[in-house]
């Protein structure tokens, strides 16, 4: 209970340094949505009525004055108001924020298959029938960018096999695509640890009294290998979180698909400060939370591993 | 255990992997383009049509005159007047419009029984409003004005429910075609008087156009549907009633490849923006491409003349003939796109053809530098007074091809003897460093549609706070005069013979270097979507269209 409650506390104030990072990282830049727009020439806008309507957005004020408003504002909930599309940032993030959940769900979904079907088919396959093979997948994957990926799913399931609309793009198999060009080079990290574990465990003594004793590859494999090489995975796939989310940039622009990833780059592209601090906000209460929940499980998977009482971060223990 | 050989299943795997990836760059198989014959007009009939962005805000004013949201504005929105492709003037909302001998008073008389959407009327009052909200916008409220709206505007007033008056403080001549710009949209005033964070929500956006909101979802897509009781489009798209299509989707899809690869296999029915050099590709495939050219300035600089070496104008001139803009037409565009032959694209009123006073003619550029002193180094670049002659071109963020062009232009330079060096920024940085008449921007690439060739005079010289974009405030007297007079004009007539004069000065004296008429919208199109028309801003008008 202490734990949890110091692990809140440390995320409040990771969540609040985010906050106020990400705004003077943006603050610092030349430029703001509102001039960016107003200055395109074919506007036409004398400097006058640009400075009119900066002021009225008080993007003319002090920074400190600024960030003193918007974490005034933060603090009581309100997000503020988007300086590019005019609407209020929470209804933005609401409207986006599921479709990115189901992507990312479904692509960590997509990875986790991938991963345990390599990381099975090395323990499987006789070296001389693909084993090989299926150990440079993950290199392979990692080393195609996933819009490369995207793309190729798309002219062939789409265009060539019209299996989906583009248009349709929150549709069942629309989203199994994306999660699946998302998917792909997150599975080749938790596979490249999956099969060194797996391995690793594979040659213990332990391993090979159960084999001495008669029991069958799959008997191995799920009773007594995958347990343990199992936990380092939890560890990779709270990390792979915050592949899922960069990645969701692409995918969706590849795909067509509106969520966090489009918003955030529309943002950027525009500077649209509120935005942007919101949704680093959001990442970073996401990323603290799967932290937390992957320290959490380290105890179920593996016993001997019990979380510190008395440091700021889990202390593993391992019997003698 | 006993296990099985993959071999087989997995030679089956990578084989159809193999023929799928072969496959997959290929051409789209599916929904092939229909013969190109033209059939006649039917209603029904929904269209999909596929765009790079869906712009920033909704706020109508703010976002009028966006490239992307311009089209969705088109069909939920209807204008005063109907601007065609060639400047053409016609009426829409106002059916007649007579002007005072000084082109300072005009008065509109409105079609009656037009109405917006959510069945108020749009009146005298509603123009009056809607004139007022694109003159001044409202800072207060975070509403911007109309950027190239006449700045002479003073008032207007509702003379009865059909009759508008309205008053300048100058001649404006420009008026009655500003109506038919993209900016000028008719919106409901009771969308107008609502605040901006209302007005950004598009639903709240009321129009009277041929179609009406189904749904949207910012950055995703809108969906347009027909309005049953529309009956008063423009005489000029002849068509009367309601729009023949029921619907309208507008997506966003970022990636060009994916945009029109869906038209390609028939899951669209326009891509925009597709890539220019694939234009000949989908013809020869039998799909509908269109490069309408909007009214406005050609693609070209605007050279500083405050700032060496441009002071000088041997050297200007000599820019001005060392252009070879056929080779930036073959090189970087296609046939689709046409030399400039004026600094206003050639579909402007009052443009006329002055393209001999900046033909290419290398001899001439290397005899003005000659002339004006500038002597080439062993390093091929000239100098003069231990200045070489050298300039930085920055390339335009908000043009596509605009990098390409500076690139080729630079490679002709330095075959004169100039140094040109290329900078390009992104879209934050360019507007923060590159401004047109900075001391360090010598030449600034200009871009800027307009509906009425008289708004130029506020751009030339620096008078009655016009933008000064060559930097000469009022010195040139002959182009304060002309400006002036072509601002002052109050009839097509005596403008004419003065916007003549006025470009073929402006052009001789190496002011403004024009590069190529510019395209700035592209569509790819399924052969099955007819009666397509364009308007003087080039944007895509479904109202009389329909699918075969």
């Amino acid at each position: 209970m202490k734990y949890a409650l110091r692990r809140v506390l440390q995320a409040v104030v990771v969540v609040l340094l985010a906050y106020v990072f990400t705004f003077v990282v943006i603050s610092v830049l030349p430029g703001d949505p509102v001039t960016n727009t107003l200055r395109n020439p074919q506007n036409g806008f004398s400097e006058e009525e640009i400075q009119r309507i900066v002021a009225y957005y008080g993007l003319d004020r002090p920074v400190h004055e600024q960030l003193w408003q918007s974490l005034s504002r933060f603090v009581v909930g309100d997000l503020g108001v988007s300086l590019r599309s005019g609407l209020p940032v929470s209804r933005l993030i609401s409207e986006v924020l599921s479709s990115t959940l189901v992507l990312a769900a479904s692509a960590l979904g997509v990875a986790l298959v991938l991963a345990f079907a390599i990381g099975f088919g090395t323990q499987y396959l006789p070296k001389r029938y693909g084993q090989g093979l299926l150990r440079a997948f993950p290199s392979l994957f990692l080393s195609v960018p996933n819009f490369v990926i995207g793309l190729l799913l798309i002219n062939v399931f789409a265009f060539q096999l019209g299996l989906f609309r583009v248009i349709d793009s929150e549709g069942g198999l629309a989203t199994l695509f994306a999660a699946i060009a998302l998917g792909i080079p997150v599975s080749a990290r938790i596979a490249e640890v999956l099969v060194a574990n797996l391995d690793h465990e594979s040659a213990e003594e332990y391993a090979s009294v159960a084999r001495s004793r008669g029991l069958g590859r799959t008997g191995l494999l799920l009773r007594h290998l995958l347990k343990p090489s199992s936990l380092p995975v939890v560890t990779v796939v709270a990390l792979a979180v915050g592949e899922l989310l960069g990645g969701a940039v692409i995918t969706e622009q590849i795909f067509g698909r509106t969520g966090i990833g489009s918003l955030v780059e529309r943002s950027v592209t525009t500077q649209d400060l509120p935005v942007l601090q919101a949704v680093v906000t959001l990442a970073a209460i996401v990323f603290v939370g799967v932290n937390l929940i992957a320290d959490l499980v380290y105890p179920l998977l593996d016993p001997r591993v019990r979380l510190g009482e008395s440091r700021s971060r889990p202390k593993v223990e391992v019997a003698a | 255990m006993k296990t099985r050989p993959p071999g087989r299943a997995l030679r089956i795997i990578v084989g159809l992997a193999t023929v799928m990836g072969l496959a997959a760059c290929g051409s789209p198989a599916a929904g092939g383009p229909a013969a190109g014959t033209a059939t006649p007009p039917k209603d029904g009939g929904a269209i999909t049509f596929l765009i790079d962005s869906l712009g920033d805000t909704w706020i109508p004013n703010n976002s009028a005159i966006s490239s992307f949201q311009g089209h969705i504005w088109g069909h939920l929105t209807d204008k005063l007047v109907y601007v065609d492709d060639k400047g053409a003037v016609s009426p829409w909302v106002a059916e007649k419009w007579e002007q005072n001998a000084t082109a300072t008073e005009f008065t509109l008389h409105l079609r009656q029984g037009v109405t917006f959407s959510d069945k108020t009327p749009l009146d005298a009052a509603a123009v009056v409003a809607n004139l007022d909200i694109w003159s001044k916008g409202d800072p207060t409220r975070g509403i911007n004005p109309i950027g190239l709206f006449p700045k002479t505007y003073d008032h207007s007033q509702a003379v009865d429910t059909t009759t508008v008056k309205v008053f300048f403080k100058a001649p404006t001549l420009g008026f009655i075609p500003t109506l038919g710009y993209h900016g000028s949209i008719l919106i409901s005033p009771k969308t107008i008087a609502l605040p901006s964070a209302q007005q950004a929500d598009l639903s709240n956006d009321i129009g009277s156009g041929p179609f009406v909101l189904a749904s949207w979802k910012e950055g995703d897509s809108v969906v347009l549907k027909k309005r049953p009781d529309y009956n008063w489009g423009p005489k000029a798209l002849g068509h009367e009633g309601p729009a023949r299509l029921d619907s309208i989707t507008y997506k966003l899809v970022a990636e060009p490849s994916v945009r029109t690869s869906a038209v390609q296999s028939g899951q669209a029915d326009v891509a925009y923006n597709p890539s220019p050099q694939e234009l000949a590709s989908f013809k020869s495939q039998g799909f509908t491409t269109a490069t309408p050219r909007y009214l406005g300035f050609v693609n070209g600089f605007a050279i500083n003349t405050k700032v060496a070496p441009f002071d000088d104008v041997k050297v200007r001139q000599a820019l001005q003939h060392g252009i070879d803009r056929k080779e930036i037409i073959s090189t970087v565009y296609t046939e689709d796109w046409l030399p400039a032959q004026s600094l206003f694209q050639s579909n402007v009123p009052g443009a006329t053809d002055r393209s001999a006073d900046f033909a290419y003619d290398a001899d001439k550029a290397n005899r003005l530098l000659d002339e004006a002193g500038w002597v080439k180094g062993a390093d091929g670049v000239r100098a003069k007074d231990g200045k070489r002659l050298e300039f930085t071109l920055y390339a335009n963020p908000y043009l596509a091809a605009s990098k390409s062009v500076d690139e080729l232009v630079a490679q002709q330079l330095g075959k004169l003897g100039f140094k040109t060096t290329i900078q390009a920024f992104d879209v934050v940085t360019y507007g923060e460093r590159v401004k047109i008449n900075s001391p360090s921007v010598a030449a600034y690439e200009v871009t800027r549609s307009f509906i009425d060739a008289g708004t130029v005079a506020g751009v030339l010289t620096d008078a009655n706070k016009g933008e000064n974009w060559f930097g000469l405030g009022q010195t040139d007297a002959k182009l304060v005069q002309l400006a002036t007079g072509v601002a002052a004009a109050d009839s097509v007539e005596k403008r004419a013979p003065l916007l003549d004069e006025l470009q073929g000065h402006v052009l001789q004296q190496g002011y403004f270097v024009p590069l190529t008429q510019i395209v700035q919208r592209l569509y790819l199109q399924s052969p099955k979507l007819q009666g397509v028309t364009y308007n003087g801003i080039a944007y895509a008008n479904y109202y009389a269209a329909w699918l075969g």
